[in-house]
């Protein structure tokens, strides 16, 4: 990873939901994975007093688009930012049933597995919040099963693996939903906690439990096992 | 202790090469010049808050955004002083700058015990000992003599700490690095989480602690949410004999605060 920062241009902002979006003119080879994040600064005499780690999202093929873009972003606004940092999901190559499971949060960051998916083959259920069925179903492929997050559980057996995205402090809701449930999939868990120091401080802010002790969503995560994470208590 | 002409240099003294160091917390446990590029501009290097045990994560940890700073607050976890030790001092030997150690003052017994482990590691070259909230002058002249041995001492006080300065004079502290001032702002549940405020809105409240400081004729290393090199100006011709710099380090980039040297 270098440590240099590099330039670019945030060329549009869009609204999807509550999750403020942006294009930001990048090299491909600087495109974070899905689950990786860039730290991002406006590029101005005073800069903000914190980085923004910014996700990709799913978008135009093609098109960088990330999320969540500052409010006193505008498009035309230099920014910089650092190469992507952060463990990415790393989806089993045989896996043939990808479950998506976007945990209270939106599920734009989890479409972004839906192109690598299909393109070995796989197919994707996504459980959606009925709460949030009316405002991202537009932006869900066709390509994508759809079904309430209340048909998981009746859904397990059929999938190989699960990828999970996820507030820090829902942790311990997840944990009851598989209460008393052997699970015999891989998955794994982007978990969304602030990032303050990006890795480079070990400040503690973003600390997860897991099976293995406390871990740095900033250096070890922010992607983590299902299995290291669930019915940890946090 | 440091390359000041009018005071006397001691055997074991920190000499900073650059009126620079980062505050505790801000870059780990060890240097590391991959990530930090800007490692050639400071002159020393302080660790993260190490205690004798180890300790958690704060279960309210939070980095809380207000106009010109944030709140933290994480309960300082670390893996307590032996592994702190065991993992890191190679790297603290191998460093392109001295070591500084921040301490977790706690008992007395305990950062004696601290202290004597860092003495004799190489390219170790100070302590630092950060004092729990509360703390009076007697129980600061305890940690004072526990923590008096072979490494200069660098005592770090907040704003609000200050009134201590008496104990300080007549102890064995070679300086005092003012730390960023305590404050408490409420989260997103409305709780009301206590921490350390960072940034530049803390730069007025630590200049004026500056002055009083200096005013007892300490050295200091000031911390005050210096952003640009104007900024750390006005700290050393102040009078400060290095500046601190804070969460400006997890910047994307330094420009304002180092700038490029033209040619």
């Amino acid at each position: 990873m270098t440590a240099s920062p590099l330039k670019t241009k945030l060329l549009e902002i869009t609204q999807i939901g509550s999750s403020r979006a942006g294009v930001l003119d990048i090299q491909e080879k600087y495109w974070p994975k899905p689950g990786q994040y860039l730290s991002c600064q406006k590029f101005t005499e005073i800069p903000d007093v914190l980085t923004t780690n910014l996700f990709s999202i799913l978008g135009n093929k093609g098109v960088l688009t990330l999320e969540p873009i500052p409010q006193n972003w505008t498009p035309g606004d230099q920014v910089q930012y650092l190469a992507p940092q952060g463990l990415a999901f790393q989806l089993p190559s045989s896996a043939r049933w990808v479950g998506l499971l976007p945990f209270g949060v939106s599920p734009l960051r989890l479409l972004t597995l839906v192109r690598p998916a299909l393109a070995q083959g796989a197919s994707l259920i996504l459980f959606l919040d009925p709460e949030q069925r009316d405002t991202f179903l537009s932006f869900v492929p066709s390509s994508l099963e759809v079904l309430p997050l209340s048909a998981l559980k009746d859904n397990l057996d059929w999938l190989d693996t699960l990828a999970v995205d996820i507030k820090r402090e829902d942790l311990d809701v997840l944990s009851n939903l598989f209460l008393g449930l052997t699970l015999s999939i891989t998955g794994e868990v982007l978990i969304r906690t602030v990032m303050p120091c990006h890795g480079i401080g070990e400040c503690g802010v973003c600390s997860v439990k897991t099976k293995h002790g406390w871990r740095l969503a900033c250096k070890d995560g922010p992607v983590f096992r299902l299995a290291e994470i669930l019915h940890v208590a946090q | 202790m440091w390359l000041n002409e009018l005071k006397p240099i001691h055997k074991r003294d920190l000499v900073l090469k650059h009126p620079y160091v980062n505050a505790p917390g801000t870059l780990g446990f060890a240097p590391d010049p991959h990530q930090m590029p800007f490692l050639s501009r400071l002159g020393a290097f302080t660790t993260n808050p190490v205690s004798r045990k180890s300790r958690q994560p704060a279960g309210n940890r939070v980095c809380l955004p207000f106009k010109g700073g944030v709140l933290l607050h994480t309960g300082h976890p670390n893996p307590g002083i032996q592994r702190v030790i065991s993992r890191n001092r190679h790297r603290w030997a191998d460093a392109p700058l001295p070591i500084i150690v921040h301490l977790l003052a706690e008992y007395p017994e305990t950062l004696y015990e601290m202290v004597r482990k860092l003495e004799g590691l190489e390219n170790v070259q100070a302590v630092e000992i950060g004092i729990p909230p509360g703390c009076d002058s007697s129980l600061l002249e305890a940690f004072m003599e526990a923590a008096s041995g072979e490494l200069p001492l660098i005592l770090s006080l907040s704003p609000q700490e200050i009134t201590l300065l008496e104990t300080v004079k007549n102890s064995q502290a070679r300086a005092v690095h003012l730390a960023p001032p305590r404050g408490t702002l409420p989260n997103p549940k409305g709780e009301l989480v206590s921490g350390r405020l960072y940034g530049p809105a803390t730069f007025p409240i630590l200049l004026q602690a500056l002055k009083t400081v200096l005013h007892a004729q300490l050295d200091v290393i000031a911390s005050g949410g210096v952003t640009t090199q104007k900024q750390a100006e006005i700290l050393l011709n102040t009078g400060a004999v290095a500046v601190s710099l804070g969460i400006v380090l997890w910047n994307v980039h330094l420009g304002a605060l180092f700038p490029e040297k033209p040619g």
